[in-house]
């Protein structure tokens, strides 16, 4: 089945052209994005359930961008009628004026030529199996209940299994001189934690789940959950990392925070324009083993953050970032590739209607290669298996790591021990990381069941994964 | 847009509720080196609706929740069709039956911040000239920066009373710092404030410029081992952040934490001797919680004894305790020792961190290191790399806090803590 469009935004779509010709009288260049989104979280747990709105998913709302003499201006606003096309034009006029008062303050201004774009009107909208408003809340709500219930049977030591999903359903018309584009988007995602307590300490381990799609998702998620609730409790015996550099094999989720955190975001091109990214002097040299290939891009994969047209108007790309250990290219926004002389490459995302567009990743990944788990498992003497990521922090001026991982599995001579050791610290230096990796597996698994920010603010969703691989990593 | 939300409630039949609305009008700017890239003016007006439904399931009497977004210029059968969706939610998300936060009507309460004396456009302009005083080097400047000057109006009303209107201005941002020699580092920074503290801006730059040059005279990363570390500035807020989500309600009544009032938390009463006793305060920024529960500060530990559970109203009613609302914002009262007594002896100072992290479960802590300063009791070098990895529980019993002061909108307390014993992962 295709995602419907939005009915208020087709009804608001005349006049959103009618808004457009009054700006283009006025102004060299003028793109309108309008967002229609619907998004809603379910989550249960021993003592609380619950059903909401995500605030940050759901959003209706318009942003005009404008060019006046080579500078850009925006304004966002939520309210549009055929009376109200005044007042927005004034909106559009304060956000320049405002540039004025800076520029009165000794500042200078970026000045930029105008976009050039070829005539282009499109349609696109995914496809789903299951439509979680059609499955229904009360569904919705009883399939998370039971896993919660198969989840907290396995253990007295369990505390709490926190089961969870949510959806967006989102539809997008992009309008400017030369383009008309309309994308109706859903993905749905789950979730489930598990908490085992011993005295005062708590283990906690996770899981997620995500396509682009809908409530067929959360089918997988009943089988996995003993496991999940398993792993927890086994938790409470994981002992402390002695610190050092081992032999690793990082699981998909774990490969796929690396790609992201620790090359992803260095490779953003808006860095460049700033001068913030130590990738653009490495293009066109290797900067991980031969074995990589790494790839970005709305078209690259059916996942979460796959869409027809990025918020600047730019059709979604398959970008291949590393070729064979070779950094190719980066991946970028309009505006920085107007900076830097390049072709947008459909990476321009908005946290939404209100936020400013910045150069973002979307499905981000290491392709495979051609070993097994196995064979990697059994080629380390003495080293780890990493699982479960949890967080990192990208530093692309400087390539440092800093990833972190819940379980790191003790291999020794070619076998996993039994011990684990918990929580994990990742660092290091980028190149050197992904230089050292010797083996790959052949099977890519993305997740999407995450945000990234930029920084520490303007959250959009992501994949990111790859094939289990095997580095030198130094671990805390 | 309130009178038709609420004609739509009436015509739904939905006896309990709250409306949330937020109107916003913000100007950014966003800057490359000292040249503005782009402005942008934003004006919105949001409606956040919750609904309510007792019912009663297995003998137990449930109230379920759910809410809508409503935005303006919706007509009043979509506005009723999103609340009974709503409505037919809160049916199936039942958690054990409370009453809804009861209050009554308040005068609207104007800003009395500076900002709210001026335009958005003039604290923009003033703001950018404090922020870029001191950006007069060739090899340590202001690579890029982002600042945000924001008016917003919050509006909350229930079916219980609580009809509050207050008026809010903040503005905030973040700057990167680059330093170009002898090798090319970066330094990021954040900032938000509720008056115009021009000065506090400007003086934060400075000291990051000098940070920065700093950090692009680190080159090594300090050996692994167990250190003596202090952390300071940004820091602190996390380290605290432990006690304060441990100690909220809903973590107390999901059994994710054992706190009760009254309990020693820092530590047993015997251990803490050779560090300083912790008193935290949770302090209001804001008239109202989103429930319409009057702030007002309060005292979260004291001496390490914990002394407030906090949180909002439900999970409040389920403890048997006091809603207190949400807070943003802790004091802690500074310690005796100066910042330079601290560094007598070997330490380890992390000054910044690519990202400091606190797990409220486990109490671990940690981060890769960006800039730190090593002594071995007589040399002082800058390092850069490895990461710390700690335990609070560990270390909580010796905490030594410094006389310094370190304040931003989130904290106000002392600038430094030395912590005895944790384990860094290294060159």
């Amino acid at each position: 089945m295709k995602v419907n469009p939005s009915v208020f935004l087709m009804k608001t779509k005349p006049v959103l052209k009618l808004l457009l010709e009054k700006l283009l009288e006025q102004y060299d260049y003028v793109s309108i994005l309008a967002t229609d989104s619907q998004a809603k979280s379910y989550s249960v747990s021993r003592r609380n359930v619950r059903i909401s709105q995500d605030g940050m998913l759901t959003n209706r709302g318009f942003v005009v961008k404008v060019s006046d003499g080579g500078r850009y201006g925006e304004y966002s606003f939520n309210h549009i009628s055929e009376e109200k096309i005044n007042e927005i034009l004034a909106g559009v006029s304060r956000a320049l004026v405002a540039s004025n008062q800076v520029v009165a303050h000794g500042m200078c201004e970026n000045r930029y030529s105008v976009p050039v774009e070829e005539p282009t009107v499109f349609v696109g909208a995914t496809e789903y199996e299951v439509d979680p408003v059609e499955m229904g809340d009360d569904a919705i709500l009883d399939h998370l209940r039971r896993v919660m219930e198969r989840g907290l049977a396995v253990s007295e030591q369990l505390i709490d299994c926190h089961v969870a999903c949510n959806y967006q359903k989102y539809s997008k018309i992009f309008l400017s001189k030369n383009k008309d584009l309309e994308q109706h988007v859903m993905w749905m995602t789950g979730m489930m934690a598990t908490l085992a307590s011993r005295g005062q300490e708590i283990k906690d381990y996770h899981k997620g789940y995500s396509n682009l799609g809908g409530a067929e998702v959360l089918r997988k998620m009943e089988e996995d959950v003993e496991e999940c609730a398993r792993v927890a409790v086994e938790l409470l015996e994981s002992e402390s990392m002695v610190p050092g550099e081992y032999d690793c094999i990082c699981d998909p989720g774990v490969t796929g925070m690396i790609v992201h955190e620790a090359f992803g975001h260095g490779v953003e091109m808006d860095m460049f324009v700033k001068k913030r990214a130590l990738a653009e002097e490495y293009v066109g040299r290797y900067v991980a083993s031969p074995l990589v290939t790494m790839r970005d891009g709305a078209a690259s994969a059916c996942e979460t953050a796959t869409y027809f047209f990025d918020d600047e108007g730019t059709m979604a790309h398959d970008t291949v970032v590393i070729d064979n250990g070779i950094l190719k290219q980066g991946i970028s926004d309009l505006q920085s590739a107007m900076i830097l002389g390049t072709e947008p490459t459909g990476n321009g995302r908005r946290e939404s209607y209100k936020r400013k567009a910045y150069t973002r990743m979307t499905n981000t990944f290491f392709e495979g290669g051609n070993s097994t788990k196995e064979e990697m498992i059994a080629s380390i003497q003495y080293g780890f298996l990493l699982e479960n990521a949890s967080s990192g922090m990208e530093d692309p001026k400087n390539w440092g790591i800093q990833c972190m991982v819940n379980i790191a599995r003790e291999i020794k001579d070619g076998k996993l021990t039994g011990r684990i050791f918990s929580p994990i610290v990742l660092t290091g230096y980028v190149p050197d990381l992904l230089k050292s990796i010797s083996m790959m597996s052949e099977t890519v698994e993305l997740g999407g069941g995450g945000f990234c920010g930029k920084g520490y603010k303007e959250w959009v969703k992501v994949s990111d994964g790859g094939p289990y691989i095997k580095a030198r990593i130094r671990l805390g | 847009m309130i009178k038709q939300i609420l004609k739509a409630i009436e015509r739904a039949n939905i006896a309990q509720y709250y409306i949330n609305s937020t109107e916003t009008q913000s100007i950014e700017s966003f800057f490359v080196r000292q040249r503005l890239d782009l402005t942008r003016a934003v004006d919105t007006t949001e409606y956040m609706v919750t609904v309510y439904r007792s019912y009663e399931k297995d003998g137990r009497n449930l109230l379920g929740a759910s809410d809508a977004q409503i935005y303006p210029g919706m007509e009043m059968e979509e506005i009723e069709a999103a609340l009974r969706s709503a409505y037919h939610a809160a049916g199936f998300a039942g958690n054990q039956s409370y009453e809804l936060y009861a209050g009554t009507k308040e005068e609207y309460i104007h800003s009395t911040s500076g900002l709210a004396k001026q335009s958005l456009e003039e604290t923009m302009a003033q703001m950018t000239e404090a922020l870029f005083r001191v950006d007069t080097k060739e090899d340590v400047f202001v690579n890029s920066a982002e600042i945000f000057a924001i008016r917003q109006v919050h509006h909350i009303l229930n079916s219980c009373g609580v009809d509050i209107s207050y008026e809010t201005y903040q503005v905030k941002g973040e700057y990167v710092i680059q330093c170009i020699a002898p090798q090319d580092v970066e330094t990021y920074h954040s900032f938000s404030y509720r008056e115009p503290e021009v000065e506090a801006l400007h003086r934060d730059v400075e000291e990051a410029l000098a940070m920065t040059q700093a950090r692009a005279q680190a080159k090594q990363a300090p050996q692994a081992g167990e250190y003596r570390i202090i952390l300071s500035g940004e820091q602190m807020n996390t380290l605290f952040s432990y006690y304060v989500s441990r100690s909220g309600s809903g973590m107390v009544y999901q059994q994710y934490s054992n706190y009760q009032v009254g309990m020693q938390v820092q530590g047993s009463t015997e251990n803490v001797k050779e560090g300083d006793r912790l008193t935290i305060w949770l302090k209001a920024k804001d008239p109202f919680s989103s429930e319409g529960i009057p702030m007002k500060d309060r005292v979260l530990l004291e001496d390490g004894v914990l002394r407030t559970i906090h949180g909002g109203n439900r999970f409040a009613q389920y403890l048997g305790i006091e809603p207190t609302g949400f807070y943003g914002s802790i004091q802690v009262p500074v310690g005796e020792k100066p910042l330079e007594e601290m560094k007598q002896g070997a330490y380890l100072h992390i000054v910044s961190f690519s990202d400091f992290q606190m797990d409220d479960f486990t109490g671990h802590f940690g981060g890769e290191i960006r800039l730190a300063f090593l002594s071995d009791g007589e040399r002082v070098i800058p390092v850069t790399g490895g990461s710390v990895n700690g335990s609070i529980l560990e270390v909580q019993d010796r905490m030594v806090f410094s006389k310094e002061r370190y304040t931003n909108s989130r904290y106000d307390g002392p600038m430094a803590v030395v912590l005895e014993g944790v384990q860094v992962a290294g060159a």
